[in-house]
């Protein structure tokens, strides 16, 4: 729920741009058409159940598949030793693979509970499970490391023996004079805080149908993830076949929220299990083994921080070092770190950042993507330390906010680690939520609710929300390799046909719950004047694709506009000479006005484009020998604006650059008995620069913050000390519903960027961005009558109350 | 999430499925009501039935009837249907209350009060509320039909008085009329199950507090009964005092187990406080009510 206010529009010349036009991909979805894997079939198809492991760290000692294998109905069982003979090891861009290898089936040992041992090839998914229990696997059960701070014991066990320690990454950086701002503050604030595990939760897991062709040697593969286009040669790496003989073809999936980012297991699976028996195979992960063995968990992160303040409220210096636990492999390195450096200091002039970050293995699940990427939990620290800041030199918080915002006439701004900020308005921003949040009227709540024993708190915070990412960020963190710049393409393919009508293809994007079809509608409508509902979205299979990366770091829709810009201006040439060529005119005199090209000044001597198409596709022979039939451009649109890191790091180059920001302004009250949290009030306020549909960015922030308030209530991957996860399923894995998110009231602010098409920036994870660090401040406003404080995500009651518990336990004074 | 291979059947009389049940004795027969718990156990492979003995065709066990003020429902009766019916709002407002409190609504509309109770999940709402309002329980078999009560029917956790071969066939709950009433409960989010939950009764006889009846959900191994609270509160007067020391009493001496959602220690902090708001909410509808 919602109340969305319509924002200005901002440039009148834009006619589909910045409408809240109905979503296109909506009517296939309600009427139940929108083909996802579940319903996806091919004749002949066999089915995967996977065996997970039930230890969280243990030595394979012997596996007989022997009754399994001779159950009716099973066409294959392979144990992980089968699948290292069959298959290389998993796509990784992690610190050094060799040493930490990653496989799609546990091979030799098992280093987390849900990791896949063994797997059944079945006529159904229900005789698969049936023969997945009749594998007997004897196991030697070595020591559980749950617990980061134990894994970085010397001597502790080891989850990969070949690294020789359980520390994947280890590094300080240095961005400005860290000391001298340390030496000058008048005081340092120092906060610990702990943010716990939790991780996107599609309504749809990931699953993939394979279908190897031995006759071919081609591997075509139906998923609901396909991201990272221009990296699936990977795959094929390990599926050991050519990549010109792995062909990959999107499927809707319902959400994702960053966990199908390059989710390439259940696709090596399916493909190993087809190549094996020569039929097409379907491997859907169950809910189990898609809470404990997605390879998407989110941030597990420690921090112990300092911030270098001034007694006027002048930040002056931060210092960040944090611990991340993430778990039993690393597929992405430390990118998520990446994500926090591109906007570690918010929106505020903070001069210098001293930035450790340990990557810890343990017997958990891996890390993967989870709206945000690690750029929440950044959020979420540095307002918490500001806002203890304000209370520590007794200042507004919201003054002390205001007074650092860059202000903008600064942009673009470069803020300490070399990461630009294009361009922003947070006092604009501020103002209005301060508005929509009605933040006078819960002050005064607040006192005369106090009165009554009542406890409300006000949180108030200002964040950065980064957008469009360069892969930079994945390699930075090394002196080798150096390589160049990483150009994360995205194209789009325009069609024209001979009535006029617009198709456009996409590379990468299948729907994720995002709204991929209404941007590139919206985004070609404009460009050539007809309706967004009469534009139709195809996608193309990796095989005959175009270079393409996919949704991920909120690049989408910006990367989409530059390549519908890109493929539109290509056609418009060609439009405009055919018309010129036609009207028997020079191409000068024409100019493009509500759908044709039209002699500047002569509005009747026109040619619309179904006019122009029609004369290209069909009568070719009609104009000068150069053009050719049809009406057909594609644009491969690189990143806008990415620049090299400098050798010795002290600055890592422009990464990040479109820079999102928001105010949300969440008022809660504690129950104080029991340590439950309700909303009486929440606002957010955003500006992603040019707004293409303030309606489903309003969906993205509306989501986002349900997640955010799952993040900061509810939602915990819990791991016992024996390293079971005791949240396997959604009985155990708690998620807010409708009744838990409160009515939100939304708010757009429009600053554009200089640097993209239309002046978009990414807008897709915000809410979850800001939630956490907006309920946390709130809660600690609300217990700060108490002496209490809380700094552990989730908030759950018992941990609230445990802070209550704690303040009271304290001699008073 | 598969069930492995079970038979199936649909009886549609009380007969059939009694004799179902008995000719498969020696395997495992299960009776299917809403399915709501059954299935999940089911798909997680942690209940294997071999027979499965759907009673969705049993018409004859879905009823409500009311006769003076006592109320009967039969076992295949829709969770939902209790918050709608006027009979049960008037006649039993507590399990009114309660029946809005479990689950989520369409997970009402399947699940039956039959299943609730034989299920016996020590932390739902429906075995509590039939404790605090002294129900009988009535069980059939091929053997014939017996009247269990309540207070002998919750034995553990699924755990209940029932035999294999029984059929719970109805629920009938004595008339309780100008009874103040409260069922409140503490749970991490909406539609899931109470950590704890309490339902109160309690009866006015001049100023001072006459019959009070206290159950709990979520505080035991099973829904228990808090007989020493209820002795304290009878005859007392209805001031701050009794019901605090009553809270106190109720939670003396429990010790819920702990899990995934809380410890044990926060649900005996949780048990005193909502027996207390309990109470608080059931003196002042008693009073409203004279
Ligand atoms: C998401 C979710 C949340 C839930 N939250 C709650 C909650 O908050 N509170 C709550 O109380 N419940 C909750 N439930 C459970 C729900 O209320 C079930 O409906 C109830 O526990 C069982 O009823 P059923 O009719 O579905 O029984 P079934 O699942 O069909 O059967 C359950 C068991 O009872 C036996 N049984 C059923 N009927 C009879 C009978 N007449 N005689 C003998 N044995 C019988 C079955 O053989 C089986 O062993 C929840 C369920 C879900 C899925």
């Amino acid at each position: 729920m919602s109340v969305t206010e319509t924002p200005k529009v901002a440039s009148p010349e834009r006619k589909w741009v910045g409408k809240s036009v109905r979503r296109v991909e909506d009517p296939k979805f309600l009427r139940g058409r929108g083909g996802y894997v579940g319903d996806f079939t091919l004749p002949g198809m066999l089915h995967v159940a996977v065996l997970r492991s039930p230890h969280a760290h243990a030595r394979i000692v012997s596996i007989d598949v022997g009754q399994a294998r001779s159950l009716r109905g099973v066409a294959a069982v392979l144990t992980g030793a089968d699948a290292a003979q069959l298959c290389d090891p998993m796509p990784d861009f992690g610190p050094d693979p060799a040493s930490h290898t990653w496989r799609c089936l546990a091979h030799e040992k098992v280093r987390y509970v849900g990791e896949g041992v063994a797997v059944v090839v079945a006529e159904s998914r229900y005789v698969a499970e049936d023969a997945v229990e009749l594998i007997d696997v004897e196991y030697e059960p070595l020591p559980v490391l749950v617990d980061p701070a134990e894994a970085l014991v010397p001597g502790a066990p080891l989850v990969h023996e070949p690294l020789g320690s359980n520390v994947a990454y280890d590094r300080t950086f240095d961005f400005g004079e860290v000391e001298r701002d340390f030496a000058e503050a008048d005081l340092v604030v120092r906060d610990r805080l702990r943010w716990r595990r939790s991780g996107g939760q599609p309504l749809e897991t990931v699953g993939s149908v394979a279908d190897y062709d031995p006759a071919s040697g081609m591997m075509t593969v139906h998923t609901n993830s396909v991201s990272f286009t221009s990296y699936l040669f990977m795959v094929a790496g390990t599926l050991k076949i050519p990549a010109n003989k792995l062909d990959i073809n999107p499927l809707p999936a319902g959400g994702s929220f960053g966990s199908k980012l390059f989710a390439t297991k259940p696709t090596v699976i399916a493909g190993m299990c087809s190549k094996v028996t020569g039929r097409p195979v379907s491997y859907i992960e169950d809910r189990v083994d898609n809470i404990s063995n997605c390879d998407h968990h989110g941030s597990d992160r420690l921090y112990d921080v300092e911030l270098a303040v001034m007694r006027d409220g002048t930040l002056r210096g931060i210092k960040i070092d944090t611990i991340d636990d993430y778990g039993a492999y690393i597929q992405f390195g430390v990118g998520h770190h990446g994500n926090a450096l591109a906007q570690v200091v918010g929106p505020y002039r903070i001069g210098s950042v001293q930035y450790r970050v340990r990557a810890v293995l343990t017997n958990k699940n891996q890390q993967g993507a989870y709206r945000g990427f690690g750029s929440e939990v950044n959020n979420w620290m540095l307002e918490c330390v500001v806002d203890k800041a304000a209370r520590e030199i007794g200042m507004d918080p919201v003054e002390l906010r205001r007074k650092n915002f860059i202000q903008p006439d600064q942009f673009p701004y470069f803020i300490p680690t070399g990461n630009v900020y294009d361009s922003g308005d947070y006092d604009a921003v501020l103002d209005k939520a301060l508005e929509l949040g009605e933040y006078r009227h819960w002050r005064s709540e607040q006192q005369r609710l106090a009165a009554q024993g009542r406890h409300i708190g006000i949180g108030l915070i200002t964040c950065q929300e980064r957008s469009v990412f360069s892969a930079t960020e994945f390699w930075f963190w090394f002196d080798e390799p150096g390589a160049p710049v990483t150009s994360m393409p995205e194209s789009v393919t325009l069609k024209i046909d001979a009535t006029g009508g617009v198709t456009a293809t996409l590379y990468s994007c299948a729907f994720w719950g995002n709204s991929p079809e209404t941007m590139v509608a919206q985004l070609a409508a404009e460009e050539f004047d007809v309706d967004p509902h009469d534009v139709t979205v195809a996608y193309q299979g990796t095989n005959q694709g175009l270079p393409a990366t996919g949704p991920g770091g909120s690049r989408t829709t910006v990367m989409l506009a530059g390549a519908v810009k890109g493929a539109s201006g290509k056609i418009k040439d060609k439009a405009r000479q055919a018309a010129a060529h036609m009207l028997e005119i020079s191409p000068d005199d024409l100019e493009w006005v509500g759908g044709g090209y039209q002699v500047k000044g002569l509005p009747d001597r026109r040619k619309s484009l179904a006019e122009i198409a029609v004369a290209l596709h069909l009568f070719k022979h009609g104009f000068p020998d150069e053009v050719e039939s049809g009406l057909e451009e594609s644009k491969v649109y690189d990143h806008p604006y990415t620049t090299m890191p400098s050798d010795d790091r002290s600055d890592l180059g422009v990464f990040y650059p479109f820079m999102g920001h928001a105010c949300h302004v969440a008022v809660v009250e504690v129950d104080v008995q029991t340590g439950q949290v309700t909303f009486p009030h929440y606002a957010a306020v955003h500006d992603c620069g040019t707004l293409v549909n303030p309606r489903s960015l309003a969906g993205h922030i509306v989501g986002g913050t349900a997640q955010g308030i799952g993040t900061a209530l509810y939602e915990e991957l819990v791991y016992d000390a024996e390293g079971q996860l005791v949240t396997s399923s959604f009985m155990d894995y708690l998620m807010p519903s409708a009744m838990e998110v409160p009515e939100i009231a939304i708010g757009h602010h429009e600053t554009p960027s200089p640097y993209t098409s239309h002046g978009i920036k990414g807008g897709g994870e915000g809410g979850r961005m800001m939630a956490p660090a907006a309920i946390n401040v709130a809660v600690n406003d609300a217990l700060a009558p108490l002496g209490a404080r809380i700094t552990t995500l989730p908030m759950t009651p018992e941990r609230i109350l445990a802070a209550i518990d704690a303040a009271n336990a304290r001699p008073a004074g | 999430m598969k069930p492995p291979p079970f038979y199936y059947a649909a009886p549609a009389t009380v007969s059939e499925a009694l004799s179902l049940l008995s000719e498969h004795r020696e395997s495992e027969p299960r009776v299917l009501a809403g399915g709501q718990s059954l299935v999940p156990l089911m798909n997680f492979r942690l209940a294997h039935p071999t027979h499965v003995i759907d009673l969705n065709k049993v018409t004859e066990l879905s009823f409500l009837r009311s006769d003076d003020g006592r109320l009967t429902i039969g076992a295949m009766t829709r969770q939902a249907v209790l918050e709608r019916s006027a009979e049960v709002r008037l006649g039993a407002p507590l399990l009114a209350e309660a029946a809005g409190m479990i689950a989520h609504e369409p997970i009402r509309h399947r699940g039956t009060v039959g299943g609730s109770i034989a299920h016996a999940d020590p932390a739902a709402e429906l075995p509590a509320v039939a404790l605090a309002m002294d129900a009988e329980l009535v069980a059939a078999s091929g053997r014939g039909e017996r009247v269990i009560p309540a207070t002998e029917f919750f034995l553990g956790p699924f755990t209940t008085a029932l035999e294999p071969d029984e059929v719970l066939t109805e629920v009938r709950l004595p008339a309780a009329p100008g009874t103040g009433y409260a069922f409140v409960e503490f749970s991490r989010t909406h539609g899931n199950f109470a950590l704890v939950g309490v339902a109160a009764l309690l009866e006015l006889d001049g100023d001072r507090i006459g019959r009070a009846a206290l159950a709990l959900c979520g505080a035991g191994p099973c829904a228990l009964r808090v007989t020493e609270a209820e002795r304290l509160l009878a005859g007392a007067s209805p001031d701050g005092d009794a019901i605090g020391e009553a809270a106190e009493v109720a939670a003396a001496g429990l010790t819920p187990s702990s899990d995934a959602h809380a410890s044990g220690e926060f649900k005996l902090r949780l048990t005193r406080i909502y027996v207390q708001r309990a109470l608080e909410t059931a003196l002042a509808r008693a009073q409203d009510r004279r």
